[in-house]
């Protein structure tokens, strides 16, 4: 198993599932070689694929894939009623992803799987979980004697914003103004960490877990993002940034390589 | 009658074993008659052995059975029996137990005998395992001679291996309790002090002096940020309340370099999360003005500041302190800065400045010093140079709510002696209520006088030999001050002897021992308590010759230290050693994760350096560490910029 195996793998798994097209840009191969690769996984049983909806067909791991990546998911399909967000979820992470300023700073993109399996059944039923946290390394942290050249390498490129850990919410559908700004406002005051205890989401005084949250909506939901944004206190509104979701977002949108720079060290790794 | 006697001595051995047969019979009818609180006390013995546990885990177990008793009890009186058959019930309900049992119902006869069998058996397995520890600390328990010690052991690993389990369990260990008491972490062994599950210390405990021994890598820095996290919290809690005054941190980390600053940044996250709204680090993003010192002070503190010698060279030092007298109280007013100091070291400067004045004994002082400004200067202009501008203000211990000093004594021992000295007489001066323009709500840029401060000096050796600490603990009750002296180990505490113990015998909010290769100084200071020590008869090997331990044997009391030097050598990373009033706390200290950077400023950071915070009052790192009312209003412009490549503009 290549490590392009295991990248795929993984990135699947955080996922809860890819179409082939993402699968492909993401791992910076051809559509082809990305069929071949999902092929590859179902014969060892690591995976499973089938055309669920519109678009490419879906692939996502059984449980013995999700046992060989050590990921604590239950193996399940992709839900049909949540295919388009997932997709749109995906093209945010990949257009995210291949932004040099991301790479540059080795971000950290922690998908809403993650943090699910991380409450396990404690998931309050009007508690919000955002659609993936991107976490910024902090670069305080000098250098070890034996970190090389790689560590003052990156505290030189360390972005103005390092340290910080962001929402990321992916709007398809409008909701109602109020509970946007409900979700920003929870989103933006909240200080614990998903998972933590009960006593620990909101504390007053402590900093806010999200530094900033980002919206990336479609052409429907954007007017009442902004009204939401709006109907904020101005220091929670300033802390929400709205863009329009990437190319290839929905679900019946081709992905072709060219939408994204090659990222082969980042599929590395 | 000889032919008798050996018939006499059949029946008598035949009737001691019949007793003996009788004994072991009632004593295995009494086991399975009371077979439910046989259960359970000894599944309670063995747990409590299993986790090392003190008995008195198991009795307040039993204490919190007591409710269900008695909704047992209350459950049968509403059952419409009268409160005088109520004292049959227990009676009844065992009855009635076995013969659900008789008729297999096993879990129907569990539940009917378990509100009394419960409390019962959980006290019966406390009696148990406390008979068991008791024999085992007198020594009269155990198959073997070494079996004391094997069980010590034994069990130390056993209290260590719960007290792990217990602060990796999420929200067990909290910082405070409801009581506002600091929690360090989860008890592994108490000695002399209550057993507790966590290893609490009273908020008043932290407003005292401490000291703090471990060699580097025992987790020193861990549990020093756990208490300084404590003492700021709680501190702010007090104060929201009106009950106390804001508190005030002061680290000096005396040691330096990059470890330090990635200390500082820690500490930093980690306080404010404890509350904080300002974290201060000097001299990288903030400074002191020295120069804000009284001149009386200031003429003190400068000539201190300077190594002088002993001998002959107590001549020259009298002479530098004077010409550092005669240029701060100067009559046009005392130097506003380190350039305007040593510009006045100059004896035409001095002899124009003193011109005008009546006093004679200045300008006769001038005439017969004046050969030797010139080196005063010299030696001023090289000490401040080296002390860089960290000193040289503005800015004042009020404008934060900790300050976290980095003194590079692992570089340059002099420059941080000098520092340290400045730095302790600054804050001295700021605890007695200098400053006195500042704020009198106890916030940020208050007067030291309605402070609460906590002085904390890490790595105190680097700096031990210029700032003698302990006449510092004698000032600091009186003025509100707390000082926390971390060293690696006993000899770096202070240069002499007599300074260790003055240090650690002052030390009335305790002394916190990590590893360290020589605790016996400090293990000492926690005394001795007397235990029952017992010798004993051997009879042959244990098990195999039926024969063992003899009943026969010598008890006797006798001292023993409260803390076992060999404990505290064999300690983990950690792991420590909390000693109080004659007794002994072992903890587990439970680490803080520090919550995440700061959000960025466009004016904070070193790379705006060391003025930028200064130049709009407050301390550049002060700016930077407080969470922004309005974070967006720090937003990096890369932001957009980051965003507009990934997703386009904002449309």
């Amino acid at each position: 198993m290549s490590e392009r195996d295991v990248a795929g793998l993984l990135f699947t798994a955080e996922m809860y599932g890819v179409q082939l097209d993402q699968l492909a840009v993401w791992l910076a191969v051809s559509e082809a070689r990305a069929r071949a690769l999902a092929a590859r996984w179902r014969e060892q049983g690591y995976a499973e694929s089938a055309r669920l909806g519109p678009g490419r067909p879906w692939v996502w791991l059984t449980g013995a894939g999700l046992v060989a990546c050590g990921l604590p998911y239950r193996p399940v399909p992709p839900a049909l009623a949540r295919l388009a967000h997932l997709r749109a979820v995906t093209a945010v992470r990949i257009a995210l992803e291949s932004a040099p300023g991301y790479t540059a700073a080795e971000a950290y993109w922690r998908s809403e799987r993650r943090m699910r399996a991380r409450m396990g059944s404690r998931v309050p039923l009007r508690e919000h979980l955002p659609d993936g946290e991107v976490h910024w390394p902090d670069p305080g942290e000098a250098p070890g004697p034996d970190a090389g050249e790689g560590a003052e390498g990156r505290a030189a490129v360390a972005p103005a914003w390092a340290g910080e850990c962001w929402a990321i919410e992916a709007e398809l559908t409008r909701k109602t103004v109020r509970r946007t700004a409900a979700i920003m406002t929870e989103i933006l005051t909240r200080t614990g960490d998903y998972g933590c205890p009960a006593a620990e989401v909101q504390v007053p005084g402590r900093p806010p877990r999200h530094a900033r949250v980002l919206y990336l909506c479609s052409a429907a939901a954007r007017p009442t993002v902004r009204r939401a944004r709006d109907a904020l206190p101005g220091g929670l509104a300033v802390r929400v940034e709205i863009r329009g979701l990437p190319a290839g977002a929905g679900l019946a949108d081709g992905l072709t390589a060219a939408a994204r720079p090659a990222r082969d060290s980042q599929a590395a790794t | 009658m000889i032919r008798r006697y050996p018939w006499l001595l059949m029946l008598r051995a035949l009737t001691r074993m019949l007793w003996w047969l009788l004994r072991v019979a009632v004593f295995v009818a009494a086991l399975v008659v009371a077979a439910p609180v046989v259960l359970v006390a000894a599944y309670a013995a063995a747990l409590a052995w299993f986790l090392g546990w003190p008995p008195r885990q198991l009795y307040r177990a039993a204490v919190w059975c007591l409710p269900m008793l008695a909704a047992w009890l209350a459950a049968m009186a509403a059952d419409g029996r009268p409160w005088p058959r109520l004292a049959s019930a227990p009676y009844l309900a065992w009855l009635a137990m076995w013969h659900e049992a008789a008729a297999g119902g096993y879990l129907k006869a569990a539940v009917t005998v378990a509100p009394l069998a419960i409390p019962l058996g959980l006290v019966a397995g406390g009696l148990a395992w406390s008979w068991r520890i008791y024999s085992m600390e007198t020594g009269s328990g155990g198959l073997a001679p070494s079996a004391p010690a094997a069980f010590d052991q034994r069990q130390w690993r056993h209290q260590v291996r719960t007290a792990r389990g217990r602060i990796a369990a999420p929200g067990s260990v909290p910082l405070l309790l409801r009581d506002g008491s600091v929690v360090a972490g989860a008890t592994i062994r108490a000695v002399r002090h209550p057993a507790r599950p966590l290893a609490v210390m009273p908020y008043p405990r932290l407003r005292s002096h401490q000291v703090v021994l471990g060699t580097t890598g025992t987790g020193k820095t861990t549990l020093l940020l756990r208490l300084w996290a404590g003492f700021m919290s709680r501190g702010m809690e007090l104060h929201a309340a009106g009950q106390r005054p804001r508190p005030l941190l002061v680290v000096l980390d005396c040691k330096g370099g990059a470890d330090s600053r990635r200390i500082a940044d820690r500490a930093r996250r980690v306080l404010r999360g404890a509350g904080a709204a300002s974290t201060a680090i000097w001299p990288d993003e903030a400074s002191l003005s020295l120069w804000a010192l009284p001149p009386p002070q200031l003429v003190s503190t400068l000539a201190d500041m300077v190594e002088s010698g002993t001998g002959g060279a107590a001549y020259y030092a009298d002479v530098l302190e004077e010409i550092v007298r005669l240029a701060v109280e100067a009559p046009c007013g005392p130097p506003a800065g380190a350039a305007d100091f040593l510009s006045r070291l100059d004896a035409n400067w001095l002899a124009l400045a003193y011109a005008g004045t009546p006093d004679g004994g200045s300008s006769g002082l001038l005439r017969s010093s004046a050969r030797h400004i010139s080196d005063v200067a010299l030696r001023y202009r090289s000490l401040l140079r080296r002390l860089g501008g960290g000193l040289d203000g503005p800015g004042g211990f009020g404008d934060a709510d900790a300050w976290y000093c980095i003194l590079e004594g692992t570089s340059e021992i002099a420059v941080a002696e000098a520092q340290a000295r400045a730095l302790v007489d600054l804050l001295t001066w700021y605890a007695a209520g200098g400053a006195g323009d500042g704020m009198a709500d106890g916030s940020p840029g208050s007067t030291g006088g309605r402070r609460d401060i906590l002085l904390a000096v890490d790595e105190f050796s680097a700096v031990s030999r210029r700032l003698p600490i302990w006449q510092l603990y004698e000032r600091a009750r009186s003025l509100g001050l707390a000082v926390q002296v971390s060293a690696q180990s006993w000899p770096g505490l202070a240069a002499d002897e007599d300074e260790r113990y003055r240090v650690a015998t002052t030390a009335d909010g305790g002394i916190w021992l990590l590893r360290t290769p020589h605790p016996e100084p400090v293990a000492a200071l926690a005394g001795s308590r007397r235990v029952v020590d017992t010798a004993r008869r051997l009879l042959g090997v244990p098990l195999w010759v039926s024969k063992g331990w003899a009943h026969e044997g010598l008890s006797r009391a006798e001292g023993t230290p409260v803390v076992d030097p060999e404990i505290i050598r064999g300690l983990d990373v950690g792991q420590a050693a909390y000693i109080y009033r004659g007794g002994v706390t072992y903890v587990q200290v439970k680490r803080l994760v520090a919550g995440p950077a700061e959000l960025a400023s466009p004016v904070a950071g070193p790379a705006a350096g060391p003025t930028a915070g200064a130049a709009a009052g407050t301390p550049a790192g002060a700016g930077a560490s407080t969470p922004a009312a309005d974070p967006g209003a720090a937003r990096p412009a890369g932001v957009s910029a980051l965003l507009d490549e990934a997703f386009g503009e904002e449309p």
